[in-house]
């Protein structure tokens, strides 16, 4: 229980990174929602998801 | 040619941007995380313990936090006293804190916890503006300390479910609720961390033999439970409920209500009045370290108009000193569940002075009651602490020792998730 429950726990801490990575690659290369707003929001949005990956917040 | 150029170097400027704005609040964020307060202990501190003495999995985790003993070695009651379980309620630490610099202990022992969910005490309230840290006015300039969260850091426990199932009670609670060490007792052994956390300290209860416990916390004074002892009439009937899974709840061999009556009644420094525990609302200490152990067991709530949510601006002063205009309003308007006045407002000494003039009132009645618990034990008072306010001095300062000062080394403790070397 104690091993799966770190596991599950690790394996968000991946998927945050992995949504971060999602966010760089669709600030620099997306097909739709072109303008400038978008490259804010991107990445304004990649902020939490750093400071979780660093284990910082 | 040139605009897809211009554009990739936009992006590149918006991006560097952000990551300026997350190295600031990053930096704030790991300040925060890594603070660490250091207290000088009393002479009568006789041990120190860790919570992973009692469950071994917390150790090397950031829910691990020192268990401070004080034993008289005369025989005698054993008090245990839980500060910081909801580190944003600072006057549950600030008391536990003055209690481990200045207890003295004649007769029993006493065990106090001055961090109960340290990981909690490690992140801020999300989305309300809270600031980190307040300081204490000292003689040698200020000693600051961390204010915290409800819950055990997000960076500690992730994720939460859609709805948290309390064990062994099967009670549906909020999502969040599995994160909130007050909501997860009795805890267990192999569950989540603050689940392992609240289990614990049923340990302490249980193995150090307690018989008087004591949770210390704050509320909101648009809450009723406020300015409050809350202890439990009735406890389970475990063995009934182990076997057939039905719970009944029986006369327990020793009455925590009577004793938080007659203390609720008894002091006539501040206004206290007192709740019995339901027998229907589980994972809170005052409910399962009665029913989970052989303990009187009691909750304190001092008013806390800093967590309250219509005030002006969270800032320090208004957690230090408690004066809000939106709530006296409120209060005049009789909404509130304490007699609030913006003129004294609702100070940290004065919530502090009260954690430790109600815990020594709980200890001296349940004695009164029950002659085999007597524990005759001191640390500063209500009255000690209002005689200094009024000679303009802080009261908290004034009975924390400095850890900085040379004839103090000895007895230095940093309060950390682990051991830190002196």
């Amino acid at each position: 229980m104690v091993f799966l429950e770190n596991l599950i726990h690790i394996l968000y801490f991946v998927m945050a990174g992995l949504i971060g990575l999602s966010m760089v690659k669709s600030l620099f290369k997306r097909k739709k929602n072109g303008s400038i707003v978008f490259d804010i929001m991107y990445a304004y949005c990649l902020i939490p998801f750093l400071l979780r990956v660093l284990y910082i917040k | 040619m040139e605009a897809t150029k211009k554009r990739f170097i936009l992006k590149i400027a918006i991006l560097v941007v952000m990551l300026v704005f997350a190295a600031i609040a990053g930096v704030k964020f790991w300040q925060l995380r890594h603070y660490k307060e250091t207290i000088v202990l009393s002479e009568d501190i006789t041990d120190v313990k860790w919570l992973s003495d009692y469950c071994p999995s917390l150790k090397d985790t950031w829910l691990d936090t020192p268990v401070f003993i004080a034993d008289s070695g005369v025989e005698g009651g054993t008090v245990f006293i839980n500060g910081c379980p909801h580190p944003y309620e600072p006057a549950s630490t600030m008391a536990a804190f003055l209690m481990l610099e200045n207890i003295k202990v004649e007769k029993g022992k006493v065990i106090i916890v001055p961090r109960a969910n340290y990981s909690g005490s490690t992140e801020g309230m999300v989305g309300d503006a809270y600031p980190r840290f307040f300081t204490v006015e000292t003689q040698w300039g200020g000693e600051t300390f961390r204010i915290g969260d409800r819950y055990t850091n997000p960076l500690d426990q992730w994720p939460d479910p859609f709805t948290y199932v309390n064990y062994p009670s099967g009670q549906n609670l909020a999502y969040q609720d599995i994160r909130n060490l007050n909501r997860t007792y009795p805890g267990r052994e192999n569950g989540t961390i603050t689940e392992r956390a609240a289990y614990a300290i049923m340990e302490i209860i249980r193995q150090e033999d307690v018989d008087i416990a004591i949770d210390m916390h704050e509320a909101e004074i648009l809450y009723p439970v406020t300015s409050t002892y809350v202890a439990p009439a009735k406890v389970l009937d475990r063995e009934k409920f182990l076997e057939t899974g039905v719970m009944e709840y029986i006369e327990p061999e020793r009455n925590s209500l009577d004793v938080a009556m007659m203390a609720a009644m008894n002091i006539d420094q501040f206004f206290m009045k007192c709740a019995a525990s339901p027998n229907t609302l589980h994972g809170l200490s005052h409910r399962e370290w009665a029913d989970w152990s052989d303990a009187m067991t009691f909750l304190m709530e001092t008013p806390e108009i800093f967590i309250d949510k219509i005030t002006g601006p969270r800032t320090e002063a208004l957690l230090y000193e408690g004066k809000d205009e939106f709530l006296q309003n409120v209060t005049d308007k009789g909404l509130t569940y304490f007699p609030y006045d913006m003129e004294f407002g609702t100070p940290m000494w004065y919530r502090t002075a009260r954690h430790l003039s109600g815990a020594m009132e709980i200890i001296n009645w349940a004695a009164l009651f029950y002659d085999d618990v007597e524990c005759i034990v001191s640390w500063p008072l209500y009255e000690e602490m209002a005689e200094i306010e009024e000679q303009g001095i802080d009261s908290i300062g004034y009975f924390l020792k400095n850890p900085d000062a040379p004839e103090n080394e000895a007895n230095r403790f940093v309060i950390y998730h682990k051991p830190v070397e002196k």
